[in-house]
């Protein structure tokens, strides 16, 4: 019989991977029998869904207010600016 | 349907925060996803004539931040002088969660149940600190594999571990952690 502790590897490897039939079995017989590792596979299924329908949704999970700072967008603000001078700078040399 | 791309100078206003949003749920450093939201600009910039108009100017610019996001994570599983490949036993030892018989020492839990729905903000921001709450690593790994969906094979390669079991046993024990901070922290209404 497989430990509480084994038989949750397995069910964290099972959103991963078909398990191999030994290892099914033991999974089954174990959760027959635990209602501990049964809510746990469960659960864990369940969070596995949602963090795949917030990535596909293109969410993250920080709220709408984690936002750059001043400082950082000043900043990025700066070297995107000179970036695109020395851009159109080349553009022009080439153009000449 | 094909799309242009605006004015440069426009995508900071436009894109920057939901750029830093993304990269800081990744990479949990404000500084490092400012510092990303820079290189992925300065990089658009320098693509702008590649864009083929197939994907929208979101989409593209988070494509670019997601090679970026990669980089930087191969780049710091290089320089740590830990590996991550440590530790990565189920057998014996005992932990919080489990005695020295494997047997659960922590209580059923209550905030999954069938038939009700989670997803909703306040259960999307618990799970955010609980995910924060991890070691940076483990929570790197958490959600590559979980909320950006790449394959079990790109995380070892990424992340630098030598094996897919050594990847599944720190999944599971990822997901020991979260389940039981998720328990202790929402308070089923």
């Amino acid at each position: 019989m497989l430990t509480c502790k084994e038989v949750s590897y397995l069910a964290s490897k099972k959103l991963d991977r078909k398990l191999s039939f030994r290892e099914l079995i033991g999974f089954k017989m174990h959760t027959a029998m635990c209602r501990l590792c049964r809510h746990y596979a469960r659960d864990i299924k369940v969070l596995h869904k949602l963090m795949l329908k917030v990535g596909e949704k293109g969410q993250t999970l920080l709220p709408e207010s984690a936002k750059l700072s001043e400082q950082s967008r000043d900043r990025i603000k700066l070297a995107l600016d000179k970036a695109l001078q020395d851009d159109n700078k080349n553009n022009k040399f080439i153009a000449d | 349907m094909t799309h242009e791309l605006s004015s440069p100078d426009l995508w900071l206003p436009l894109y920057g925060d939901i750029l830093y949003r993304y990269g800081v749920a990744r990479v949990r450093n404000s500084d490092s996803a400012e510092d990303l939201v820079q290189e992925t600009l300065l990089a658009a910039l320098k693509a702008k004539d590649n864009y083929a108009g197939q994907a929208s100017e979101q989409t593209w610019l988070i494509g670019i931040l997601k090679h970026k996001i990669i980089d930087y994570f191969r780049q710091l599983s290089r320089e740590s002088s830990q590996g991550f490949d440590e530790q990565t036993s189920i057998k014996k030892e005992s932990d919080e969660y489990f005695n020295l018989k494997g047997n659960w020492q922590v209580e059923l839990s209550t905030w999954s149940k069938p038939e009700q729905s989670i997803e909703q903000d306040q259960f999307l921001m618990i799970l955010q600190e609980c995910i924060d709450r991890l070691p940076s690593r483990m929570s790197q790994l958490f959600i590559l594999r979980e909320l950006d969906g790449m394959s079990s094979e790109e995380i070892c390669d990424v992340l630098s571990i030598s094996t897919l079991n050594n990847l599944w046993v720190m999944l599971s024990r990822v997901r020991v952690q979260l389940r039981n901070c998720l328990d202790i922290n929402w308070i089923n209404q």
